[in-house]
């Protein structure tokens, strides 16, 4: 199979190593001689013990393995590269006198991936090679990729948690010095300058809001979330979370009614990061919800030991097609807030983040009298 | 009036000392001394004298930890308060350990901050009382 344009782009096959080992003199010259117009390198070996001595010196991209070979065999000496060098060994294609079942099956089994027979047909022996060329290069050049993506995220993880680091502090005095100046700390002001102050106070609060999500997204992605836990009362947790959110919620006429907590079960939690999730949970339903709302919070021990916190709203619900975005970094829907307020996309997605960490779930659901239910999943305490 | 006595605030960033005085202000402070470095805060502290301290522990010249050991070398029942960005667990202990009595996150919301403040002085008064 010719390679597209795109593929001979990624995979050069000029150049390529390949390890020929048979012991048969007139074998190694046909292949050199069907291989030739390839541009592969070429080097031979007449033995397993000579392939096995070569292969560090010749690190080839392919083997072509004769089985039955004089001393070790060509089965053995496929077990043993892939034994020294692991995820690492390059495609050994086997080299057999007859399709036999029994050797075609042992062939797979010590990790070969592919057999040619004699006599050699040229094409035959040339796209085996290549598809396997083919994918061994393709895979090294993804895991390469991969590892460089890995690394530039830890620096963006890194520059992104330095500078929301030191973006905080002047955000959060900014909007403390705001708050001072328009209770009228220091004098009276005009009702012009109330107002950009407003502006400001509402600004700064803004952006503190967004530096302290991708503060938390630097720590989770970097792998730097550690859970500070405690024995939590899980309903004193929540009701502290819906007493914070109800200032809100009485600004947007809406209510927040806690049912079903007469047990309050003690749960080993992160009390402040479990918090940071039921505010997350309250406040997007508060911001959600239309005017005159009501907004239910329970909580449930399922029979397994798991605890559930739910959250349901009246709100829009999450529109179909979209529910995949949710959790999901800079994840924002279509719906807008009912109030105006603003969304940094990241709430969610650190919520997911704190609740995996706890070994928890987190999903949300549509229900069928209209708006959606947030239902944190804490698994069973050992 | 939860706070009515002198305080120190010691912070190399000049927001941070105006915001943190306000607050102390609206808590009854009689008068607040600001220093911009720990070298400064603890020459501060030995002419001033003050009944509360607010140290950050990032400074220049000399940080929050070196200066908390030198005011309660000097001043045993000095009220240290520790200011920070980010509360790592290992700075709050070393603070712990070198006598502060508690600390600040500098990026809590002001109400909150208010609140933490007068929880931590009405228990410390309590504890010396």
């Amino acid at each position: 199979m010719p390679l597209s344009a795109e593929e001979s782009d990624l995979v050069d096959f000029k150049g390529r190593k390949i390890l020929l080992v048979d012991d048969d003199r007139l074998n190694l010259r046909i292949l050199h001689g069907m291989l030739q117009s390839e541009g592969y390198v070429l080097t031979d070996a007449s033995s397993a013990e000579e392939a096995l001595a070569l292969y560090d010196k010749v690190k080839p991209d392919l083997v072509l393995l004769d089985v039955l070979l004089p001393g070790m065999s060509g089965f053995a000496a496929c077990r043993e590269l892939h034994k020294r060098h692991g995820i690492n060994t390059p495609p050994v294609i086997f080299i057999t006198a007859k399709q036999e079942a029994e050797d075609v099956l042992e062939g797979f089994t010590a990790g070969g991936v592919d057999y040619i027979m004699k006599p050699f047909r040229q094409k035959e022996v040339v796209a085996r090679m290549s598809t396997h060329l083919k994918i061994r290069l393709l895979s090294e050049k993804q895991r390469m990729l991969v590892d460089q993506l890995s690394r530039a995220n830890a620096s963006k993880n890194k520059f992104l948690g330095m500078a929301a680091h030191d973006l905080r502090n002047p955000l959060a005095s900014i909007r403390g010095l705001a708050e001072f100046m328009r209770d009228g700390t220091v004098g009276p002001l005009t009702p012009d300058q109330l107002e950009l102050l407003d502006l400001i106070h509402q600004a700064s609060q803004g952006m503190v809001t967004l530096v302290n999500d991708l503060l938390d997204v630097a720590t989770i992605e970097s792998g730097e979330l550690r859970l500070n836990t405690a024995p939590v009362p899980l309903a004193e947790l929540v009701q502290k979370s819906i007493s914070l959110n109800s200032l809100e919620s009485a600004r947007k006429r809406t209510r927040i009614i806690f049912s079903d907590h007469k047990a309050s079960p003690v749960l080993s939690l992160d009390p402040a990061r479990i918090r940071q999730v039921v505010d997350n949970l309250l406040s997007n339903a508060v911001k959600y919800s239309p005017p005159g709302s009501t907004i239910g919070v329970s909580l449930c021990a399922l029979p397994d030991g798991t605890h559930t916190i739910c959250v349901r709203d009246q709100g829009p619900g999450i529109p179909e097609g979209e529910r995949d975005k949710l959790f999901k970094d800079f994840g924002r829907l279509s719906v807008q807030p009912t109030g105006g307020e603003k969304s940094t996309g990241l709430g969610l997605a650190i919520c997911r983040k704190i609740v995996e960490a706890h070994h928890g779930t987190i999903v949300a659901e549509n229900l069928p009298s209209g708006g959606c239910e947030f239902r944190v999943t804490l698994p069973a305490q050992s | 009036m939860i706070f009515t006595g002198k305080a120190l605030v010691v912070d190399d960033e000049p927001h941070v000392r105006k915001y943190i005085s306000l607050i102390l202000k609206s808590l009854g402070a009689s008068s607040i001394v600001e220093a911009s470095n720990g070298a400064e805060g603890f020459a501060a502290y030995q002419s001033e004298r003050p009944d509360l301290v607010l140290l950050d522990v990032n400074m220049p010249v000399q940080d929050g930890l070196e200066t908390i050991k030198l005011i309660r070398a000097f001043d045993p029942k000095a009220s240290v308060i520790i200011l920070t960005s980010i509360a790592t667990r290992q700075t709050v202990e070393e603070a712990a350990d070198l006598g502060a009595i508690n600390y600040l996150r500098k990026d809590t919301p002001r109400d909150e901050l208010i609140g933490l403040l007068t929880e931590i002085l009405s228990s410390d008064t309590e504890e010396s009382a």
